[in-house]
């Protein structure tokens, strides 16, 4: 601005002698500002941009670490006229029905304790003196005195009434809810209503023993049209029974027949007084549970049902500590159970190989949660998560989140204490519902919108169940809504260093060697053509080259994987045997085939020792690897020190040849001095091949050292051949990766003030010695800002490694296996994933791992690239 | 200094310290031979560099024969083998490909294992396409050599091209004519076929057009309630929901008319049939018109073989897919792509121009500038995959769910932006592409001579007017080669299109005939995306692999034109603007 201004100042003073006043048009100036400040701010965009990401990012993942948040509670005390001894609320928190000794099951309107209706169950004068129903708590199975068992509905109706089809004569009964009779209708969304009403029936009562029924669980399986009840008795006497009843309904008359087989357990063998305390059946009913108040769990085998048996007594709480509570959480895998003394722990059934029970599985405690403050009294199980609340003798009811082990909520009831409570949670998961013996009802909404997320959860090893260990495993949907997501992002950050790691040990020294030989030693024509493909190569859409490593290499490494692993071998000795054949050459011829004729040579030779390669890998599969390398990789065939061998002969050379150059290399020199150069050449290229043998020799006598002392690279990063491997990917992302740092590289060593190389060629230096000790130095920095951002596009490539890495999200480094990237995961979950959900955010929280990572990277390699401009510029 | 001594030529055995070794370098230069100090030439190490640039470029080659070989033959119209096997067997079908393999010894016949045994337990084998997926349940068919008895090509073997079920490989056994059989008659049959498909091709347009046209307009008409009631409340739309049924009422009577139009067409449609008989004598009965292209495989002049190859290709640019995108053309794909492309270059355009001018016009370089280098830096290096993300939740979710809010609340709940769309597509990929234009633009705004500036400065051109009618002119070839470079990898792109917007079978392109003619909310198809999706999640990827072949050619070539372009015009511009350099 300063400097127009100064213009048009100086104009008008030369003007003015002329008595000609001419001033900067308004539009002028103004189109000067505007231009000035919308470049600006738009130049300041691109921070904007950067951050705007990395802030939206977070923004989407932070609610993933928030905790739950309490909305309110209710408490209502009920006209009941009996002891209460089941309770079941509805999915939206508005009705809940309770059901007393008596047999009256009563619905209220949960918000303001409004009683909508009763209905009273005929018990035909028993007592009741057990109760247990299923997972969804509609289902209700009641033993009583005299020893029969009875089955009671006690569930909710919920419809749709369209806003134009609304009865009249409706009565407020909050600000949301209104009944008529015994249903209650809700405004939702659309405009439309809802009509919940409660349904409440008894069926026949069943005789099962003598005894009254002390204990019992229910279960109900098989298909909606076929339902296979299943249940589970203790009488008094002790005397376990499992009973299955099988209902038929007749398509033509809608009549239901029910046909019951009750089979006797073995006796549990509860040893001096020991008492029961509670029965567990599994759905499927092949196990039964019961806990004893010595602290014992008993467990019978039934998955056959005509040989019953008694599987393991397996000690849960310290001696003499009862077990006060147990319940299954969905998916029946995790077994939660409560003591007397407070402690919540989780048991899994697990085939650990050293159990000594019937059926070669044993419980064992896999989590110990947070204990309770006093004697656990209750546990009650989610219906879809995994999820349950338990309450104590305290009045303490928290809710517990099992596989993220927290503690999501801690409540405390406000009522009188003493009396036995029934809790559940609601089937969404949002709140808790109470009810004691004496009718008194308290209920707490909630909301907790991700609490199978926990750091720990996403960066350390967690028990999951059907495990023997902890582990770290990435498994974020399943086929059923029961299974457990586990969301550990490690394996799959793993997978991204695992395949960044592959591609960088191909990519770099290609990129850096061929950069190096592009920027010194050719002349300006090749380059002139040798950079632009080079570039073009850079811009190749990943997505084809991942089409070709997985449908055109993968099968054809796997066809030639004898001669694939031969040319990384033969490649380079190839390139030497043509650098000491050419060395032989007089020295006029060599100076005159110098440039392009040189290069060409050196392409051919590629092309002879891969043709070589190919012919002769069937061969080094036989003569090394037993004629199979597959097989052999999955190691039940040969030992280790085949492949020890290969991959040691690099570093043996190198040993041998820096010991050589240490102990002979001045009189080596010296002999050298004085031959002329043809002679010199062949005497270097026996040198070099006695140097191979004696590397060759020490190699092999390293890898068989190593197997003598029992090391075998199989089972580490050599295991069983898939497909779809390390190798494949990393060697197509080198493909993507190499233009990238070879162009950077490039350019760095370009950089270099051309002066220094004058300047050291001047004093005598061949262009190897210039390029090897002043430009390289120099340069060195900005190489290695080169290979750093490669290695940042190494991290971040998606479409390679979704088409060719096969998306096993394992842990191992085995270069012939699969792996599964955080770029890939994200590619292949997140089209799926629901809009805010868990999965939803762990994706979100994946992408802005990756940002982190590269964005560290990046930063990096651009300040070390501008530190070397700078030193460059200076030079 | 000592390292670089160590060096040189040794100057003699004795050579110790440094100071020395230059002393005495000079005295014995007679008895001196440079010729024979191989480890300064470092021979070795030339080869292993060059050897790696050479290898680089053989990579490359061949990668691109690969693609261009498979890609250019994929058309060309192959021979039908009929295959007799050992047991019996006699299978027809198109030879694919070959391979070495290892068979399950224990499962051969004695003779086989014998043969196997003696060829060190390898075997080849030979994929054929045996097509007729309708009737055998699968196109390929291995056939090992040791199984094979005898392979003939029959002239009377067709390989027919239908809309539905893929290919058929076999004979044609007769005709049905408006319900009449009859013997096959080629020339006939070839006239009828073409008819057939003329129908084929009438009734898609009516229902493409005419009822789409409709049931667009019915479907405007129903949101155009919505509309009405959200806004105005229930009573005061009354007259225009009324009035809006009865537009309905009309729409569909018209719809009604059309309806009976295709069912006519329809109906005559299934009186010309064709019988084909596969080599095993099974027979099918398809009408004329599902027969897309046939021809006698084993009959054919190079002429015809060329004619065929050439209406392949046409039919790959110019229509739709077939066959769950195995067959057929990849013309939505096509214009998808270059739709997004051109759409994101308009977005990224500007802004990219703004931010390089900031970056060599306006800003002082210092701390500031650093800081933007590195964000551009970022912005180059941040994984597309990680774009998507951003496209979607911040595009498509954040600001598509409040433009569905504001404009088209008649629409919720189902979103109208609120989902990926061509427009957040190219969006996302603009701020991909971004980092391309700046570096393209920078480098082209310094290539314009000081001495241009400082003229037009010394003219009495302000700083804007100066870059508005100076610089900008001479970089503006730089710029456009930014733009190309942009497009060009925009247009390879598909991670991120993956998450904002792109679908494997678009049932509408994003430009069209039906009000407002331009439908940035739509998905679309991508030509990246094609070669992933059918490679990858078709029922048959070895069926859709030529068809992979052939998208990848495409794509690469769209793709090295552009930058072909791109540098070419780089390096003129360089030329133009070389000064003299040591």
């Amino acid at each position: 601005m300063s400097d127009s201004q100064a213009l048009s100042q100086t104009q008008e003073r030369a003007v003015s002698a002329r008595k000609r006043r001419m001033t900067t048009r308004a539009s002028v100036k103004i189109g000067e500002r505007v231009a000035g400040g919308v470049i600006t701010v738009g130049g300041l965009m691109v921070i904007v941009a950067v951050l705007g990401i990395m802030v939206f990012l977070f923004r989407v993942v932070a609610p993933l670490m928030a905790g739950g948040e309490m909305h309110g509670s209710v408490r209502h005390q009920l006209a009941t006229s009996a002891p209460v001894v089941w309770v079941n609320g509805d999915e939206f928190q508005t009705l809940s029905t309770v059901l007393s000794t008596d047999g009256t099951a009563l619905t209220y309107h949960l918000p303001m304790g409004t009683e909508i209706s009763r209905t009273v169950l005929d018990f035909e004068g028993a007592t009741v003196t057990a109760i247990s129903g299923t997972l969804e708590r509609d289902r209700v199975a009641l033993g009583f005195d005299d020893g029969t068992v009875r089955f009671a509905t006690l569930g909710f109706e919920a419809s749709a009434t369209a806003q134009a089809r609304m009865p009249t004569g409706l009565t407020p009964l909050d600000a949301r809810d209104q009944r008529l009779d015994a249903r209650v209708f809700t405004r939702v969304g659309t405009g439309d209503f809802r009509t919940l009403s409660a349904v409440s029936e008894l069926r026949t009562a069943e005789t099962i023993s003598d005894a009254p029924i002390i204990a019992l669980d229910y279960r109900i399986g098989g298909t909606p049209e076929r339902p296979v009840i299943a249940f589970t008795t203790v009488d008094a006497t002790g005397q376990v029974r499992v009973s299955r009843s099988r209902v038929q309904i007749n398509m033509m008359t809608g009549d239901e027949t029910v046909t019951t087989t009750t089979t006797d357990l073995p006796p549990i063998g509860l040893q001096g007084d020991e008492q029961v305390t509670g029965i567990l059946l599994s759905g499927n009913a092949d196990r039964v549970l019961i806990s004893s108040d010595a602290g014992y769990i008993y467990r019978y085998d039934l998955r056959n049902l005509d040989a019953p048996s008694m599987a393991e007594r397996r000690r849960v709480a310290d001696d003499g500590v009862a077990v006060t509570a147990m319940t299954f959480l969905t998916a029946e895998d995790a077994l939660v159970v409560g003591t007397e003394r407070g402690d919540v722990m989780v048991y899994f059934r697990l085939q650990t190989g050293t159990s000594d029970t019937t059926d070669g599985r044993e419980l064992v405690r896999a989590r110990t949660h947070a204990p309770m403050p006093a004697s656990v009294t209750d546990i009650a199980e989610a219906q879809r998560s995994k999820e349950f609340v338990v309450t104590d003798a305290a009045g303490n009811v928290w809710v517990y989140h099992s596989t993220s082990d927290q503690v999501l909520m801690r409540m405390s009831r406000s009522g009188a204490l003493g009396a036995e409570t029934q809790a559940m949670i609601f089937p969404r998961g949002n709140g808790v519902l109470l009810v004691s013996e004496a009718g008194e009802v308290e209920a707490w909404q909630y909301t907790q919108a991700h609490p199978e997320v926990t750091l720990k959860v996403l960066f350390s090893q967690i028990w999951y169940e059907g495990y023997n260990q902890p582990e770290f495993i990435w498994q974020s949907t399943a086929g059923t809504d029961l299974a457990e997501p586990k969301y550990s992002l490690v394996p799959l950050i793993f997978g991204t260093f695992k395949a960044a790691f592959y591609a960088m040990i191909f990519a770099v020294p290609i990129a850096l060697m061929a950069a190096i030989y592009t920027s010194e030693f050719v002349d300006k024509r090749v380059r002139g053509t040798v950079k632009p493909m080079m570039e073009m190569m850079e811009s190749l859409p990943t997505v084809v080259l991942g089409f070709i490593a997985a449908l055109v290499l993968a099968p054809l490494v796997e066809e030639w994987i004898g001669a694939v692993l031969l040319g990384f071998f033969a490649l380079p000795m190839g390139l030497m045997i043509g650098a000491f054949v050419w060395q032989t050459l007089p020295a006029q011829v060599a100076l005159r085939y110098d440039g392009f004729p040189k290069f060409t040579l050196m392409g051919v030779s590629i092309l002879v020792t891969a043709w070589v390669a190919s012919q002769l890998g069937a061969s080094l599969e036989r003569v090394l690897f037993y004629g199979d390398f597959k097989q052999w990789t999955t190691g039940r065939i040969g030992t280790g020190t085949p492949f020890m061998f290969l991959i040691l002969l690099p570093l043996s050379y190198f040993v041998v040849a820096w010991s050589f150059r240490k102990q002979f290399g001045h009189h080596y020199r010296d002999l050298i001095s004085g031959m002329d150069r043809s002679r010199a050449g062949m005497v270097d290229a026996g040198r070099w091949m006695a140097l191979l043998l004696v590397a060759m020799l020490v190699s092999f006598l390293t890898a068989y050292m190593l197997t003598l002392i029992g090391y075998d690279p199989r089972g580490s990063f050599i295991d069983s051949y898939q497909q779809r491997n390390a190798l494949v990917v990393g060697f197509i992302m080198a493909f993507a990766v190499i233009p990238n740092i070879y162009t950077l590289a490039e350019d760095a060593l370009n950089s270099v003030p051309g002066h220094l190389r004058a300047a050291s060629l001047a004093c005598g230096a061949t262009p190897w010695q210039t390029a090897r000790w002043v430009v390289l130095p120099t340069a060195a920095s900005g190489v290695f800002s080169a290979v750093m951002m490669g290695m940042g596009r190494a991290v971040g490539e998606t479409m390679i490694v979704v088409m060719a890495a096969g998306n096993t999200p394992i842990m191992e480094w085995n270069i012939f296996s699969g792996l599964r990237t955080l770029s890939a995961n994200i590619a292949i979950e997140l089209p799926e994933a629901v809009k805010d959900g868990t999965n939803y955010r762990v994706l979100f929280l994946a992408a802005l791992t990756l940002f982190i990572m590269t964005f560290i990277i990046n930063t990096g390699a651009e300040l070390i690239r501008q530190r070397f401009r700078k030193r460059a510029f200076n030079l | 200094m000592t390292s670089l001594n160590e060096q040189l030529p040794p100057a003699s055995s004795a050579a110790g310290a440094a100071g020395v070794a230059a002393n005495e370098a000079v005295a014995p230069r007679a008895r001196r031979r440079y010729s024979a100090d191989l480890s300064a030439l470092g021979e070795p190490a030339l080869w292993g560099f060059g050897g790696a640039l050479a290898l680089g470029i053989i990579m490359i080659a061949l990668f691109l024969m690969v693609v261009l070989y498979n890609g250019a033959t994929t058309f060309w119209p192959k021979p039908i083998d009929r295959v007799e096997l050992t047991d019996g067997t006699v299978i027809a079908g198109v030879e694919r490909r070959g391979t070495i393999f290892r068979p399950d010894l224990p499962r051969l016949t004695e003779d086989q294992r014998a043969v196997v045994e003696e060829n060190d337990g390898f075997a080849y084998r030979t994929l054929y396409q045996t097509a007729n997926f309708d009737l055998y349940g699968d196109d390929f068919r291995w056939v090992a050599d040791f199984e094979l008895a005898n392979v003939t090509q029959p002239a009377d073997f067709y390989y027919f091209e239908r809309q539905v079920w893929g290919v058929f490989v076999g004979r044609i056994a007769g005709m049905q004519l408006n319900g009449v059989a009859m013997d096959y008659d080629p020339a006939v049959f070839r006239r009828e076929q073409a008819a057939a498909r003329d129908r084929f091709r009438q009734i898609r347009k009516l229902e493409r057009n005419d009822i789409g046209r409709i049931n667009n307009l019915i479907e405007r008409e129903r949101l155009n309630q919505r509309r009405a009631v959200l806004q105005q409340g229930e009573e005061a739309a009354a007259p225009i929901i009324a009035q809006s049924q009865a537009r309905i009422a009309e729409l569909q009577e018209e719809f009604q008319i059309l309806q009976a139009r295709v069912n006519e067409i329809r109906a005559l449609d299934r009186g010309f049939r064709v019988t084909l008989e596969e080599v095993g004598g099974r027979q099918i009965e398809p009408e004329m018109s599902q027969i897309v292209r046939f021809f006698p495989a084993n009959t054919l002049s190079w002429g015809q073989k060329l004619g065929i190859y050439i209406s392949r290709w046409g039919e790959f640019v110019s229509a739709e897919p077939r066959e769950a995108n195995t067959q057929g053309g990849v013309l939505p794909a096509i214009f998808g792509t270059v739709a997004m492309t051109l759409l994101m270059v308009i977005f990224v355009a500007p802004f990219g121009v703004i931010t390089a001018l900031y970056l060599r016009e306006y800003a002082k370089q210092g701390r500031i500038t650093s800081i933007v280098r590195i964000s551009v830096n970022n912005l180059a290096g941040v994984p597309s995959i990680v774009y998507g993300v951003f496209g979607l939740g911040f595009f498509a979710y954040t600001m598509g769910g409040t433009i569905d809010q504001l404009f088209y609340p008649e629409n919720l709940p189902n979103p109208t932006f609120g989902k990926g769309g061509i427009l957040w597509a190219s969006l996302t990929l603009a701020l991909l592409t971004v980092p391309v234009v700046i570096v393209a633009t920078e480098e082209a705004l310094s290539a314009v001579p000081r001495s241009m500036r400082e003229g037009s400065l010394a003219c009495g051109a302000s700083k804007w007017q100066t870059i508005r009618y100076v610089v900008l002119p001479k970089a503006l070839p730089g710029i456009m080669t930014g733009m190309i470079l942009a497009m060009a990898r925009g247009a390879g792109e598909v991670a991120p299109l993956m998450l904002v917007g792109v679908v494997k079978l678009a049932p509408a392109l994003p430009i069209d005939g039906f009000y407002p003619f331009i439908h940035l909310d739509r998905s679309f198809m991508h030509l990246g995306f094609h070669i992933f999706d059918v490679g990858f999640q078709s029922r048959n990827s070895e069926a859709g692999k030529p068809m992979v072949f052939v998208t990848t050619l495409l794509l690469l070539t769209l793709i090295v034109i552009m930058n072909a372009t791109a540098i070419i015009v780089r390096n003129r511009l360089k030329r133009k603007y070389a000064t003299g350099q040591f």
